[in-house]
């Protein structure tokens, strides 16, 4: 490679003084022939004046050669030196990133059961609880939408708010019963709000507020107070114009949200999860893992069932030795306690991510000062949750013992349990059936916002870098996330939403880390004056000057043509 | 009958399993010429219901689920580095089952149900292993994969009805150097972790300055005629110290002094200051602490306390001193003896120079003569066959293979498979292959190749694959030679530092009768026709110029116009014309 740089000077240079040389040659050459010329002069012997043919056929000459390099040369040029960039859908890209292109609104449809009511009075209580519904509600993509529930004998027409073709699927389920007094309560293992009203308090028919629709209305807007600020953050977070900031999400509540979903791992259909027994000596060595995890996490893993799947081993390592040793670990202790260089923690092979469940047998506590810590509590003292990675929990145990038993285990394992809602990202108030419907909610929003804004740097990126080439699979990918974006955006807020959402996400992250366009090759300019000029100095220049000096000779011939003209009308 | 002998052959490793899920030794063995052989052994067993639900005690957890996600069934996998000796120390540790060939090797029997997606698991299994191992496994791709049809037998003992669904799959990396990266993740999958017991004395600085070390990894399914089916991990190091260089202090190495050289004072030329140095083989004290660097800590306490930790094997004359809490126990075969440790502790082992001993008898012996190394050591076994391979060939082009198989036995016949895998730039001529005998009876007689298996080379594709099925008569010697042509590659074909040569596999031999032994071969370096790697810009600026010649003469052929010398305008005469212009004009501005 060194030595590229002076073989392409001598070409550049070798070839004018190449010309030159044919030229005197031919000069000597016809000194004999062409030695009586009528135009010489006596002092200055200038040559002989050329046939008109010769001239047109050299301009030809001139013509052809660059119509050859002009309608060959350079189409075949651009075309193999040219990279390949599949069409995208830019401007629809970034409509999505900017979030112009779908509005995301969560209907959610709960269902009014008053069977203790008449239909006209229960009409009346639904409109007025809507009406107060929507003069309480901030959040603009959140809506609340009642309907009251069939009776048994009739099919009723639900209320004049909801669409008659929506088919999505009610949510929570109000009953009304009468009772002593107001009162609400959330069934702990079905989404079902049970709500007790004095006889009294039915609005009549006429009136235009009623106390009980606005109870009704502040206990829904409170049960899902949580789903509502996640969201709002959410989408707040990127840049829709459409959605106005909500006033309720002061700087505090953004904060704990934004940790909170630093917290939670990435969405995946499926996780991994690895129980390690980690023991600083050689007991115990055996523990009673599998009985505990059928009794203490199973059942936990069933719920989560519809919205992930779970595969799962376990392992003992004796000898382990943490990265902090003190008796009390403080908060940068906690950090460094994983001895990741020789802690055997690797991530499983295939797709799932792994959360880590580490059961480290020691005598160590967590020394916090509880003012960093909110929720400290006992359990909290052994414990503690690593961001997107999993939980560590530190079990004391007589040091003679060799076996953990089942029993030992239980509240490592709901620990283990309550991090692993958290770390999947579940809202931590409500009763669990509401949780986890709103855990699939907050997913696909999160989903498809974060296709969109991989859509948006694709094509940001695509737009920065015009020499980045662009196969056709991403054109592909890229229409695939835009075709299941919208399908995601029409179903938000049930399963199906959450199905296209995940497609959706999965392709724009394909798209955009195409390898071939991960792969660029560096080849800088100067590599390309390199490879051109060897070739196109020494041809370029002779085709460069002939057509200068074709222009030359056309120009004065035509001052000549003129010149004779003129003199010819004078 | 192979099948058979493999099978007899393999019974006391089979039934060396103990019942405890986890054991671990290390033999110490005394070499000729100032050498000592270590070998380590560790072995994990976990039930099979375990494995399937991915509960992990001893067994690691990394490797299971790598196993797991490839369907692999029985693994084989050697980090080597060096040579074995084998005229000098015999046959090879572990009859050579837990040998490799220089570099990285890897044999695994994959359960699939075709050969595609056997190929699908492979890489699976290459690319997680090679992230496991810090190993470039991954480079084993397509041309470095083998399927051997003889060599390789399955040692674990696998159901008869998953039998035809296995699919053995060979790779070699021999260009990989092995080093610490390799031996830390090796560590990792103890259950001791190296903390505690035999694999405390298992150091990067010492295992990889021995002139052989040999590490292994074996997982493969055993079912004991009583009791359920275990999955073991079998893991062994063997390594071969030269005791004398392991000694030396941590420091810049200086000539020692000419008081301290050990000379051989019978040369007749021996002066004050002329010396012949004496042999390595005068035995040296040494102790464990020395040749590994640091004593042995505690015992692992989950094997089983009746298995010793520790043997070596040295006749009963010699006497071995240990340190505090170690116990010694004569095994009745007279040539070796096991140790047992307290389970806390540094523990120590001494084995004193003989001449150190009580006997006179062994001081007069060596100090006189040499030939006294059976009272010193205990005589490895002669292997069954010594090979040795090396490139023949001249010029760029036109290569050659020798390989010299000797079966030094004068009574017992060898049969034994020879298996070479090659990389695809050698073209083998298979019609070259040629066996030649020399008998120590003079009589030439033909070398018995009794089958072939001979799989061509596809270009970038796969490598040529041989497997020759041969016999050796006793006492005798066979040259076994093929040509080869050397493959000019692509541009970007070539590795870095091309010059060097490429790393070509070691040849594989296994013995079938009358036992079964597996022997490797060394490396060989075959050198490429290498470009000057410039020659891109080389071509871009011949063709061009080229190119401009034929166009530049072309053009201006038709381009120019021809007139005689005098009629050109010269460069003088334009000059004058120029002159004569500007005259011109100035009178004609004059006169206006």
């Amino acid at each position: 490679m060194a030595t590229a740089p002076t073989p392409g000077q001598d070409g550049s240079q070798q070839a004018p003084s190449r010309i030159q040389d044919t030229s005197l040659g031919a000069e000597k050459l016809s000194a004999d022939v062409l030695s009586s010329s009528p135009a010489a002069g006596p002092a200055v012997k200038g040559p002989p004046p050329e046939k008109p043919s010769n001239v047109r056929r050299r301009s030809l000459v001139i013509l052809s050669f660059w119509a050859i390099v002009l309608c060959l040369g350079l189409p075949i040029w651009w075309l193999t030196t040219t990279i390949y960039r599949a069409p995208l859908p830019l401007d629809t890209m970034l409509r999505w990133a900017d979030g112009k292109a779908c509005r995301p609104v969560f209907p959610l449809h709960i269902s009014v059961e008053a069977s203790s009511l008449q239909e006209q009075e229960a009409q009346n209580l639904l409109r007025l609880t809507q009406h107060a519904l929507d003069d309480l509600n901030d959040v603009a993509s959140h809506h609340l939408r009642l309907q009251l529930a069939p009776r048994d004998n009739a099919p009723t027409a639900p209320d004049g708010d909801a669409d008659p073709d929506d088919k999505s699927p009610v949510v929570l389920t109000v009953r009304l019963t009468p009772g002593q007094s107001t009162q609400a309560s959330l069934h702990p293992h079905s989404p079902i709000l049970d709500i007790t009203y004095p006889p009294t308090a039915i609005p009549s028919p006429t009136s235009s507020s009623s106390s009980l629709a606005s109870y009704i209305a502040n206990e829904l807007l409170s049960t899902y107070a949580e789903e509502r600020t996640i969201i709002s953050y959410l989408l707040s977070k990127f840049p829709a114009a459409s959605e106005p900031r909500p006033n309720g999400l002061s700087a505090e509540a953004a904060e704990s949200l934004s940790k909170r979903t630093t917290r939670s791992l990435r969405y995946s259909p499926t996780y991994h999860l690895t129980f390690s027994l980690f023991t600083s000596g050689a007991v115990p060595n055996t523990w009673d893992i599998e009985r505990a995890i059928q009794d203490y996490m199973q059942p936990l893993l069933d719920v989560l069932g519809p919205v992930h799947n779970f595969t799962m081993d376990t392992q003992i390592q004796l000898y382990a030795t943490p990265g902090a040793q003190s008796d009390v670990l403080s908060k940068d202790d906690l950090a460094s306690f994983i001895n990741a260089a020789e802690w055997p923690l690797s991530p499983s092979i295939g797709g799932a991510p792994t959360i880590n469940f580490l059961l480290f047998i020691g005598n160590q506590t967590v020394g916090l000062d509880s003012a960093s810590v909110p929720d400290t509590t006992s359990e909290a003292a052994h414990s503690w949750l690593i961001p997107k990675w999993g939980t560590v929990y530190l079990q004391p145990l007589s040091p003679s013992a060799s076996h953990v038993t089942s029993s030992d285990l239980k509240q490592p394992m709901l620990t283990f349990a309550g991090h692993l809602l958290s770390l999947l990202g579940t809202p931590e108030t409500g009763s669990l059936p509401l949780r986890l419907s709103t855990l699939g909610r907050i997913r696909s929003a999160d989903l498809l916002l974060r296709a969109s804004s991989t859509l948006g740097s694709l094509a940001r990126l695509s737009r920065a870098l015009p020499s980045i080439s662009i196969p056709r699979s991403v054109a592909d990918g890229v229409a695939k996330t835009i075709h299941h974006l919208e399908l995601a955006c029409t179903h938000l807020g049930d399963l199906e939403g959450l199905v296209h959402a995940r497609i959706a996400e999965a392709e724009a992250e394909r798209a955009f880390f195409e390898k071939s366009m991960v792969g660029q090759l560096y080849f800088p300019d100067e590599h390309k004056v390199a490879v051109y000029l060897p070739l196109l100095g020494p041809i370029g220049v002779p085709l460069v000057m002939g057509l200068i000096n074709e222009i030359k000779a056309w120009r004065k011939r035509r001052r000549e043509r003129a010149a004779a003209a003129e003199k010819k009308d004078l | 009958m192979r099948h058979l002998l493999a099978f007899i052959c393999l019974l006391p490793l089979v039934s060396w399993v103990t019942a405890a899920d986890y054991y671990e030794q290390l033999n110490l063995r005394p070499l000729p010429l100032s050498a000592l052989l270590a070998s380590f052994n560790f072995r994990s067993n976990t039930s099979f219901y375990d494995f399937e639900s991915h509960n992990f005690r001893y067994f690691p957890r990394s490797l299971g689920q790598i196993l797991q996600h490839a369907g692999t069934r029985e693994l084989h996998l050697r980090f080597s580095l060096g040579r074995w000796d084998a005229e000098s120390w015999g046959t090879r540790p572990w009859e050579g089952q837990r040998e490799g060939g220089t570099g990285v090797e890897l044999w695994a029997w994959l359960e699939s149900e075709s050969d595609e997606e056997a190929d699908e698991k492979w890489l699976i299994l290459t690319n997680a292993l090679s992230g496991l191992f810090c190993a470039s496994l991954n480079f084993v791709d397509g041309t470095r994969t083998t399927r051997p049809v003889m060599s390789f037998q399955p040692e674990g003992d696998h159901p008869t009805s998953s039998i035809p669904n296995l699919r053995l799959l060979h790779g070699v990396l021999p260009k990989e150097v092995v080093c610490t990266e390799n031996l830390t993740p090796f560590l990792k999958l103890l259950p001791c972790k190296g903390k505690v017991g035999v694999s405390t004395l298992l150091d990067g600085h010492k295992l990889f300055d021995s002139a052989y070390q040999s590490m292994a990894i074996d997982v493969k399914p055993i079912c004991p005629e009583d009791g359920d089916c275990v999955l073991e991990i079998e893991q062994t190091i063997d390594m071969v110290l030269d005791i004398e260089r392991s000694q030396r202090p941590q420091e810049i190495p200086r000539p020692p002094p000419s008081r301290d050289l050990k000379c051989d004072t019978s040369k007749p030329y021996h002066a004050p200051n002329t010396c012949f140095p004496l042999g390595y083989n005068a035995s040296q004290e040494w102790s464990l602490s020395q040749v590994f660097g640091h004593p042995m800590k505690g015992t692992c306490p989950l094997t089983d306390p009746e298995i010793p930790p520790v043997c070596i094997q040295v006749p009963h004359s010699r006497s071995v001193y240990t340190s505090a809490g170690v116990h010694q126990m004569k095994n009745a075969d007279g040539r070796s003896r096991c140790f047992t440790f307290d389970s806390e502790g540094d523990f120590d082992i001494i084995l004193p120079a003989p001449d150190a001993d009580d006997t006179g008898e062994i001081i007069a012996n060596t100090t006189t003569t040499m030939t006294t190394t059976d009272d010193e050591l205990i005589k490895s076994p002669t292997p069954l066959i010594y090979a040795e391979r090396s490139l023949m060939g001249h010029g760029q082009e036109r290569g050659g293979v020798q390989t010299i198989l000797t079966n030094p036995s004068q009574d017992t016949e060898v049969e034994f498979i020879y298996m070479e895998s090659l990389p695809w730039f050698m073209r083998v001529y298979l019609h070259t292959l040629n066996a030649r005998l020399e008998g120590s009876r003079g009589k030439a007689q033909p070398a018995m190749i009794e089958d072939i298996y001979y799989r061509p080379a596809v270009d970038r594709a796969r490598g040529t694959q041989l497997e020759l099925r041969m016999r050796i008569p006793p006492a005798s010697t066979v040259f076994l030679t093929y040509d080869f042509e050397k493959t000019i590659l692509r541009y970007t074909e070539y590795p870095p530092d091309a010059n060097r040569g490429f790393d070509v596999a070691a040849a594989v031999i296994t013995t079938v009768r009358p036992r079964v032994q597996s022997v490797r071969t060394t490396t060989l370096l075959l050198n490429l026709p290498v470009p000057d790697f410039s020659m891109p810009y080389n071509v871009i600026i011949f063709t061009s110029t080229a190119i401009a010649l034929a166009f530049g003469g072309m053009y201006n052929i038709l381009v120019r116009r021809l007139v005689a010398a005098d009629e050109a305008p010269s460069r003088l005469a334009r000059a004058k014309l120029g002159k004569l212009i500007e005259k011109f004009r100035s009178r004609k501005s004059t006169r206006k």
